[in-house]
């Protein structure tokens, strides 16, 4: 079990939710098709073998040290490969993550609830979304307020990202009854009802990952 | 001048907006950057581009920025946010409709007018439309929103102002092209100028606004009374009455469109199963921008045959490189004859002499080739045979190909993963199919029979011919369920569909992998003799990623001249080091053999010119080549390299005649290593590829300097039997199973043991009747296209070492292939 996260952990965390993307490519694009352009798990999928390809061989050959570094990067390379919505605000969330670590070698509880949460100000600038837009904002806010509950508790690592995964999966299946007032799926207005956000989809996946790679 | 930018999902959108306002009067010298649809040709946007695109058309003027929907705008908000802060305050984001705000912005921009000016026009675009279907209400005159040009909107007549009548003439009245012209003109003059619909009792508008000037709904006929004011009211009353009463030059016929004159397809077409499997996914329509011909093609006779001439060389070329993708394709052999039949089409001398008799009598290039061959196609298309008449599709295709070339036009793709929807494939569209992209193939003409099915079959994409028109007319995007087993297509299926053809394709694919398990075992000989490894030839990183799944050995032969064959400049270091690191490290600390670029004979690359030679095949080619170029093969030398310190890596040279050229290249690898950072790394191997009769007989010479020894039997053969596998009328004589090809690689064996280990790496290897021969033969591994691998392997292991000794002793002693082929078929007694 980690303690902290470090350039490592990093990769381990995008390596994670990449595969569980690729797995759940065609889940994620069930939901888009449902309410959206049906293209968010292949825009995810190929975003993120572009993360993955580009981070570990940069993290191994030594030019990504820091995690800030390492969150940049993955930031920059999702908003170049994802193509829809999800690239500018996935991208803006990691850079806003990244914000203020780039000499940063390890986070702990306290420093990763911070990044998180800086990147939950970056999506809702970005986006301009609000709580209950259905949204991917709707999987994230509940599972940072759940990091910083724990964290203020004192909780390590661990139980911080379990309870956060937690609050992320609740949160994302709680956007079924929501009607969508943000991007594509706002056009399809009454008929949103019922169906899940794909953005809360794999953002309930980013922090599960983060969960696997720092909790376990 | 302000500069444009059009951030789309789509890149065609992004173009056909563009084209749209570029014909607008005075727009065309507008910059205007697209920054549109995913790097791989998908739907999306992407902020780096649309940042960049900024860039390109950034002046001290400032940039306004034009999206579309969805992300386009969280792109262009993110990119805004990329440039530095001076950059950024001079671009301004706009809600205006793409289409009618980037032909408002285009015309605006095109008079030097400011960025907020260009920005209101832009988002006042839709104005025209919302009058004429009255969404909103009518504010002509003092309450129209768009008081540009800081004309006073009164309804009285100014004082000191001059007015004219003018009548309207143009055929559809005072819209989009005559109404630019109309407001570039405005802009030329020195003088307010307003402008009003005496007919339909308009108020007064701004004559410098298109969208203000469109609204006044000016038909033909109409009365318009136009107001001057200024220093050159006169003078500016006199151009534009005179320019309207010309109706702007824009008489019948002078942007007339040719269109394509397509013949009514014959008969209703019947849905048949072609390929076979399942699919599921969004309808993904081919898209090519449309050839128009041109009614007018500049120059003379001589010209326009110089045009088609070079146009035809240029697909010539593309038909050898596509050849060599069907080649590295299963069963692909027989299906790179047909771009042979290609070639000879191109060149027909009835053809191009009906071309040519054309030209003299005044067409243009593109509309001889066009005319000829529409009737070349219409023979086919007659005839009673169903062979034949699918050939009509491979005439189509070559007809286009050329037309794109002449024109200039890029070739369709599709926008994203999903069905791939066409009227037809000609087999260059098939063999440039990818089977990651391309789940499944709906066709709403073709046929089984044809190239393309061949092909879908051999890539093991499911695919049905004979959908019809209502194929043509799927929105984009659509879900379709097709069986390429039964030959149905169900748009919209029902989710138990859905299910049911998930499952389908979930036992296929796993009844796929059970076979593809066999191909990853090593293949060892029956009697337990040590492992052969089975190695892939490949030509690209996609290649080395279906190799490594289909469970080679490692690659026995990249062509790198393959993965840089679209470029014009000779690659980077740093590119060609990047491509060769991918396929090492997909295949994953499997040994890999590059071989140096391998150009000349049948497969020129535009950044090694040869000189022109009276026969290629015995000119300078392969390492002779490279040779003549040492800064271009230093670069690739040091870039495998460099990958070579890091994974095991192997540099192969073509086409090797003499021990000194060995010499040379080797003194070049050992320099490019130093150049590089030091010593050559300890695993990297070098070998030469036995294409050369005489280097099999005199290996003995070669085998002290090479680790290894690759035989291409394409080449060998060709030489040893003096037959050109081009030439119909000798290829069959061309046969690498021919005794003598087998004895000289049998004396090449028997000089490399013990020094040098041999492997083949030619089409031969692939054909897993020939396994045990080569083996026999004392060959020690194989390099096959990447689907022949499990059944290579397979055919290993049903051999033990003397039985395939004795098979390879009794090929030899054959009098021809014919017989040593007749000896592979004949049933073996039970071991």
């Amino acid at each position: 079990m980690a303690d902290a996260v470090d350039v490592a952990g990093i990769v381990a965390w995008m390596n994670g939710f990449q595969r569980r993307v690729h797995l759940e490519v065609t889940y994620l694009t069930d939901l888009d098709s449902a309410i959206g352009d049906g293209d968010h798990g292949v825009n995810m999928d190929r975003g993120m073998a572009a993360v993955v390809a580009a981070l570990g061989p940069a993290v191994a050959n030594g030019s990504v040290l820091t995690v800030g570094a390492a969150l940049h990067m993955v930031g920059m390379t999702l908003v170049s490969t994802v193509g829809g919505a999800a690239g500018p605000l996935y991208g803006t969330m990691f850079l806003r993550m990244a914000d203020g670590l780039a000499e940063t070698v390890q986070l702990d509880t306290d420093g990763l609830t911070d990044a998180f949460a800086r990147g939950l100000e970056g999506l809702r600038a970005r986006g301009r979304a609000l709580a209950g837009d259905k949204t991917m904002i709707d999987a994230l806010t509940p599972a940072v307020d759940a990091m910083r509950t724990a964290a203020t508790e004192g909780a390590t690592l661990a139980p911080a990202l379990a309870a956060a995964a937690q609050a992320a999966e609740a949160g994302r299946d709680a956007t079924a009854p929501m009607l969508a007032r943000k991007g594509r799926a706002s056009y399809l207005g009454e008929r949103t009802i019922g169906h899940i956000d794909p953005g809360s989809g794999s953002m309930a996946f980013l922090v599960a990952a983060a969960r696997e790679a720092f909790g376990a | 001048m302000i500069g444009l930018v059009v951030a789309s999902h789509s890149r065609p959108l992004a173009e056909a907006a563009v084209a749209l306002a570029s014909q607008m009067a005075g727009a065309a010298s507008v910059p205007i950057a697209i920054a549109a649809g995913t790097a791989d040709g998908g739907l999306g946007t992407d902020p780096l581009a649309v940042a960049e695109a900024i860039r390109r058309v950034d002046t001290p003027d400032g940039v306004v920025v034009l999206v579309d929907i969805g992300s386009a705008l969280l792109s262009a908000e993110m990119a805004v946010e990329l440039l530095d802060s001076s950059a950024a305050e001079r671009v301004a984001l706009t809600s205006a409709p793409l289409v009618e705000g980037l032909v408002a912005a285009a015309v605006t921009a095109g008079s030097g007018s400011p960025r907020a000016e260009v920005v209101r026009e832009a988002e006042a675009g839709l104005a025209y439309k919302q009058v004429q279907l009255a969404t909103v209400a009518p504010q002509l005159g003092e309450g129209f929103p768009l008081a540009g040009l800081g004309a006073p909107q009164v309804q009285a007549p100014n004082a000191g102002a001059m007015s004219a009548i003018v009548s309207v003439v143009n055929e559809h009245g005072l819209h989009a092209r005559p109404a630019a012209l109309f407001v570039a003109e405005v802009r030329a003059v020195h003088a307010d100028i307003r402008v009003r619909n005496v007919t339909t009792g308009s108020g007064w508008v701004p004559g410098g606004s298109l969208a203000a000037v469109t609204t006044l709904g000016a038909v033909k006929g109409h009365q318009l009374e136009i107001q001057a004011v200024g220093p050159d009211a006169r003078q500016a009353l006199y151009t534009l009455v005179a320019q309207t009463e010309a109706g702007f030059g824009d008489g019948a016929g002078s942007v007339a469109a040719v269109a394509s004159a397509e013949p009514a397809p014959p008969a209703a077409p019947v849905l048949r199963a072609a390929s076979p499997g399942y699919a599921v996914g969004p309808a993904r329509h081919l898209r090519a921008v449309p050839i128009q011909i041109p009614q007018w093609e500049p120059g003379g006779p001589e010209e326009q045959r110089i045009r088609l001439s070079s146009a035809i060389d240029q697909v010539a070329q593309e038909l050898g490189q596509i050849k060599g993708v069907a080649l590295r394709s299963p069963g692909g052999s027989g299906e790179a004859a047909i771009f042979d039949a290609h070639a000879l089409l191109l060149r027909d001398p009835a053809i191009l002499a009906q071309v040519s008799a054309r030209i003299d009598a005044g067409r243009g290039a593109a509309a001889a080739w066009a005319e000829v061959l529409g009737a070349v196609r219409a023979q086919f298309e007659a005839l009673d045979d169903a062979y034949l008449r699918a050939r009509a599709a491979d005439v189509r295709g070559l007809a286009d190909r050329v037309l794109r070339q002449l024109l200039g036009l890029g070739s369709a793709t599709v926008s994203g993963k999903g069905i791939l929807v066409a009227d037809d494939l000609d087999p260059g569209e098939a063999a440039a199919l990818n089977a990651e992209e391309v789940t499944g193939i709906v066709l709403a003409e073709g046929s089984p029979t044809s190239h393309a099915a061949i092909l879908a079959r051999s890539l093991g994409i499911p695919m049905v011919t004979g959908a019809g028109s209502v194929a043509r007319h799927l929105p984009e995007g659509t879900v379709l369920a097709v069986d390429g087993s039964a030959g149905t297509v169900r748009p919209r299926p029902d989710q138990a569909t859905v299910v049911e053809f998930k499952a389908k394709i979930k036992a296929r694919r796993s009844a796929l992998k059970l076979a593809a398990k066999a191909a990853r075992g090593p293949a060892k000989l029956a009697d337990g003799g040590p492992q052969v490894p089975v190695m892939a030839n490949i030509g690209s990183v996609d290649d080395a990623v279906r190799a490594a799944g289909a469970g080679a050995d490692g690659c026995g032969l990249v062509r790198t001249e393959f993965l840089f064959h679209a470029l014009r400049q000779p690659p980077s270091r740093a590119a060609q080091a990047e491509v060769y690191r991918a396929i090492a490290s997909v295949m994953d600390g499997k040994r890999v053999i590059f071989r140096t670029l391998d150009a000349g004979g049948d497969k020129p690359i535009p950044y090694l010119p040869v000189a022109p030679e009276n026969n290629p095949f015995l000119g300078v080619r392969g390492l002779r080549l490279c040779l003549q170029y040492p800064e271009v093969f230093a670069d690739q030398l040091m870039a495998l390299i460099e990958v070579a310190r890091d994974f095991p890596v192997s540099i192969m040279f073509p086409m090797v005649a003499d021990v000194r050229e060995l010499r040379e290249a080797r003194i070049l690898t050992a320099r490019a290593a130093f150049r590089q950072g030091g010593s050559v790394p300890e695993g990297l191997k070098v070998g030469v590829m036995v294409e050369v009769p005489s280097v099999a007989m005199k290996a003995a010479a070669f085998a002290p300097t090479v680790d290894f020894f690759s035989v291409g039997t394409n080449d060998l053969t060709q030489y040893c039997l003096a037959a050109d596998r081009g030439n119909p009328a000798v290829a069959a004589l061309g046969d690498a199973l021919d005794p003598g090809v087998l004895a000289l690689i049998r004396a090449l064996t028997r000089s490399a043991r013990g020094r040098a280990s041999v492997s083949v790496c030619g089409e031969i290897a692939s054909d897993p009747a020939a396994a045990p021969v080569l083996v026999g033969l004392g060959v020690r591994s194989l390099s096959v296209a990447p689907p022949a691998i499990g059944e290579v392997k397979e055919a290993i292991r049903a051999w033990s070492r003397p039985e395939a000794r004795d098979l390879a002793r009794r090929a030899l002693a054959c009098s021809d292939p014919a017989a040593v082929r007749a000896l592979l078929a004949a049933p073996r007694p039970p071991a």
